[in-house]
């Protein structure tokens, strides 16, 4: 080993250090790149040849981005809602209410509202999602200005939601399962070439514009200006309860795209158990993602690669052939890790 | 007991806050420790509380050196501080705040109510206060939370005991109460520093008297051989007249008055007005309401009743963007709690406020910004990297200019500037003395909020000097001198100071 070898190691160490101590996002990077590699040279064993190989890799992927599209798309207006100083409780009962009014406009049974005004097909998708994004809004408005006007802590008003939305829910359904016509199926099921790639469309495209919003808009920026020093936002003039309002109503508009996409993958929805757990999922992954809960800090990049670390963890843990019970022993110790290995201020 | 306190030396970083302090505290004696803002008071006592460690210098206790590195070790040699901000728990009753962290156990290692209670009493008796100790903390007034924080002190066999401006929150009845207990104290033996700038109270309850001035110990002794305007004389010091600053005035039209303006807590009846092109100069002690009625007339407090005209048309302002739409910019004393934000950049800090201004269907125009703001940096001399860095990493003047470029950005026809050199060297000072100089020039009505008198005089056409919530009187560019805001802010007259003068 000669002198330049050990000069650029050791310039090597040192750059890594000033990116792993400057750029909050390069130990969550470092750590999905890690498991990555990991994943990829287990599932690297037993195929003929190259080609099988990578079919399988990408098939991998594919359902990996899949089934994570919708948490991932709810942990970007949890980014917002988190950076902002606040938390939301309620995505996973919102989501299933508003999957329940969907489904009962579609519904190509009996009960079905629009076929029964005569209205089918694509048009009465249109009319149900338009609907639904509307309900979705409403739903998160009301709860901003509970925070905002009605001065709750978001946990406890999102928490009430929770409770509300999800009990009033599963008494109107009263285990009634409505038909999703095929039609509105084809909105998360459609295939490009060989794949069925729409919901990670959907969770890209979103997460494109979610990181405009954040990054060059007003809006974006007064978010983390309200979340990082309230007092100072007001005083240089942001209207801070129309921020923190407005984060809950995108909230709101993100779990409906999640329940369109949610109903239309499976057909169906378990009322009483879908989406449970869905916040405490995007709150993980806004947290591992290198977002602070005490607000102002944090960015939809972490957010989305947060989501690719729990989904690659569960991942691992399916290939590795941890037993089911022990898997959320994992996904907690996993996300501890995480946070602990951010870099993080002391006051 | 004596306590001498011997060469005090403490700086915080390269301000030298405390320098070459030596003086001597007896028990049994109410004394005054008096002096502007910032003159070292509280840097001391502090000190002497164990919550600061000195650079250099020595405590002795009787004659024996002492080494303080806690308040708790402070304690214990018989030295109580009573912060100015009560150290009560508002949600625990009285005597369990008398016992906070030194409870009283029984056998079975659980809380003894009854003894805690019953020495709670004991105390009470001793000192004739009629209070019962199992009242929360949170239904006391003020001047019985000062009055539980005596009696603690006094039950901790306390020696000496600080307190650091217990009055300035108080209403007279209750400061009156106050000092019953003081001289209770007194009588026990106690030794008691009474901070504080209100000087007829000084006069009223103290025996002797300790000055400091940058720094220093400017004077000392018997309050009995002292007026109060001697005592304003040592507080402002012969020597440390500064010229005025002179400029062209060009005073126009009105731009705010406020008539009857009042919140019912923190000001009432507040009439003035502003000019375009005028520096108003509004000053007092601390407490005495400035910061809460000019927030309120920047819509970030409520008013109860009263009636605010912007050209002389009458304006209801509820909220921080009402007040800017309306022209109004606000400099908020505290930079590091109000003025920045810790999690964003330089230009982003920078340009917060003008934001909507230059957006383009909201998205911001990073471009546009950056012009007007680079062209700030060099009209305010603002000392900066790159505009991307970190806000932390600019100097407390730096920063605080940035504050104001941030305000001047929107082109306000009205300036609140609260503490506009808090934490400031004094080169950045003297840069934002021009500024604002140059921004009265330029036809904005400036107001000045600072408890520094020479600050007023120096850059303001007039001032008003408020006291415990109301504008104890004007003083005027010609006639304005430190003596007479210190007598008005002090809660004196105007005519008064003449007559001494004369007399």
């Amino acid at each position: 080993m000669n002198n330049t070898t050990i000069k650029n190691r050791k310039r090597f160490f040192e750059y890594f250090k000033y990116k792993w101590t400057t750029e909050p996002l390069f130990s969550t990077a470092i750590a999905l790149l890690i498991m990555i590699i990991v994943q990829t040279a287990i599932l690297g064993f037993g195929y003929d040849s190259f080609g099988d190989w990578f079919i399988s890799w990408l098939n991998n992927w594919i359902n990996i981005l899949r089934n994570n599209a919708g948490i991932g798309i709810m942990a970007l207006g949890m980014t917002f809602v988190i950076i902002s100083g606040g938390i939301d409780l309620s995505i996973g009962s919102t989501m299933v209410a508003i999957g329940a009014v969907i489904m009962m406009l579609i519904d190509s049974g009996p009960k079905g509202i629009l076929a029964n005004m005569g209205i089918k097909g694509v048009p009465s998708c249109i009319i149900a999602i338009i609907i639904g994004l509307i309900l979705g809004q409403v739903l998160g408005t009301i709860i901003g200005l509970l925070i905002t006007k009605g001065n709750i802590p978001p946990f406890i008003a999102t928490l009430g939601a929770m409770k509300i939305f999800r009990s009033v829910t599963q008494q109107f359904m009263q285990g009634y399962n409505p038909k999703v016509p095929s039609i509105f199926l084809e909105i998360a099921n459609i295939k490009i070439g060989k794949f069925m790639l729409m919901p990670i469309i959907y969770w890209m495209l979103i997460a494109y514009i979610f990181n405009f919003i954040s990054k060059r808009t007003i809006f974006g920026r007064q978010v983390i200006a309200v979340g990082s020093n309230e007092k100072t936002a007001r005083l240089s003039g942001v209207n801070v309860e129309k921020v923190k309002t407005l984060v809950y109503t995108i909230m709101g508009f993100l779990v409906t795209i999640t329940a369109v996409i949610q109903v239309s993958r499976i057909g169906s929805m378990d009322f009483a158990n879908a989406g449970s757990g869905n916040e405490m999922d995007a709150i993980a992954a806004v947290v591992v993602g290198g977002t602070s809960m005490s607000g102002g800090r944090g960015s939809i990049i972490g957010t989305v690669l947060g989501t690719l670390i729990i989904a690659v963890m569960n991942n691992l843990l399916n290939l590795f052939g941890v037993p089911p019970f022990l898997r959320e022993a994992f996904k907690g110790l996993i996300m501890v890790c995480a946070v602990l290995l951010q870099r993080k201020e002391r006051a | 007991m004596v306590i001498e306190m011997k060469n005090i030396i403490k700086s915080f970083g390269s301000n030298m806050v405390l320098k070459d302090v030596s003086l001597k505290l007896n028990a049994g004696e109410i004394c005054a420790l008096i002096g502007e803002n910032g003159a070292g008071k509280s840097t001391l006592m502090n000190i002497l509380g164990g919550v600061y460690k000195m650079n250099s210098g020595s405590i002795f206790i009787d004659g024996k050196k002492v080494d303080f590195n806690t308040p708790a070790e402070s304690l214990k040699s018989g030295i109580a501080f009573i912060h100015q901000e009560l150290n009560l728990i508002n949600d625990l009753p009285i005597y369990e705040n008398m016992f906070l962290g030194r409870e009283i156990k029984n056998k079975r290692n659980i809380l003894d109510l009854e003894k805690m209670i019953h020495e709670t009493e004991q105390i009470f008796n001793q000192m004739n206060v009629n209070l019962n100790p199992k009242t929360m903390v949170r239904d006391l007034d003020a001047s019985y939370k000062q009055i539980v924080e005596i009696c603690r002190a006094m039950m901790m066999k306390a020696s000496i005991v600080i307190m650091d401006e217990p009055t300035t929150s108080l209403t007279k009845p209750e400061i009156d109460r106050v000092f019953k207990m003081m001289r209770t104290l007194r009588d026990h033996n106690v030794g008691i520093i009474f901070i504080s700038h209100k000087l007829g109270e000084v006069m009223e309850i103290c025996q002797r008297y300790l000055v400091l001035r940058d720094g220093y110990l400017v004077a000392q002794g018997n309050i009995s051989e002292v007026t109060t305007d001697g005592l304003a004389r040592f507080m402002v010091g012969y020597d440390v007249r500064t010229k005025s600053l002179s400029r062209n005035k060009t005073i126009g039209d009105e731009v705010l008055r406020v008539e009857n303006l009042t919140d019912n807590k923190n000001y009432a009846n507040i009439s003035f007005s502003v000019k375009k092109g005028e520096i108003l100069g509004v000053t007092g002690l601390l407490g005495d309401g400035r910061s809460e009625l000019f927030q309120s007339i920047f819509g970030a407090r409520n008013i109860s009743s009263g009636k605010i005209y912007i050209d002389g048309k009458e304006t209801k302002i509820y909220s921080t963007i009402q007040a800017l739409n309306r022209g109004i910019g606000y400099l908020p004393r505290n930079r590091k709690e109000n003025g920045i934000i810790k999690d964003m950049d330089i230009i982003e800090n920078a340009s917060i406020v003008t934001w909507p201004k230059f957006a383009k269907k909201g998205v911001i125009d990073r471009g546009h910004h950056n012009n007007v703001f680079k062209e700030q940096v060099k009209a305010l001399k603002i000392k900066i990297g790159s505009i991307t860095d970190s806000i932390n990493s600019l100097s407390g003047g730096n920063q605080q200019k940035m504050v104001l470029a941030k305000w001047l950005s929107a082109g306000p026809k009205l300036l609140i500037l609260d503490n506009p050199t808090q934490g400031v060297d004094v080169g950045a000072k003297e840069d934002i003395y021009d500024i604002i100089l140059k921004l009265a020039d330029e036809n904005i009505a400036i107001v000045v909020l600072s408890s520094e008198a020479q600050e007023i005089i120096r850059i303001c056409d007039r001032a008003l000097v408020m006291y415990h919530g109301t504008i104890q009187g004007e003083v005027s560019k010609t006639t304005m001198n430190e003596h007479d805001i210190m007598r008005l802010a002090t809660g004196g007259k105007l005519d008064q100071v003449r007559e001494v003068k004369k007399a």
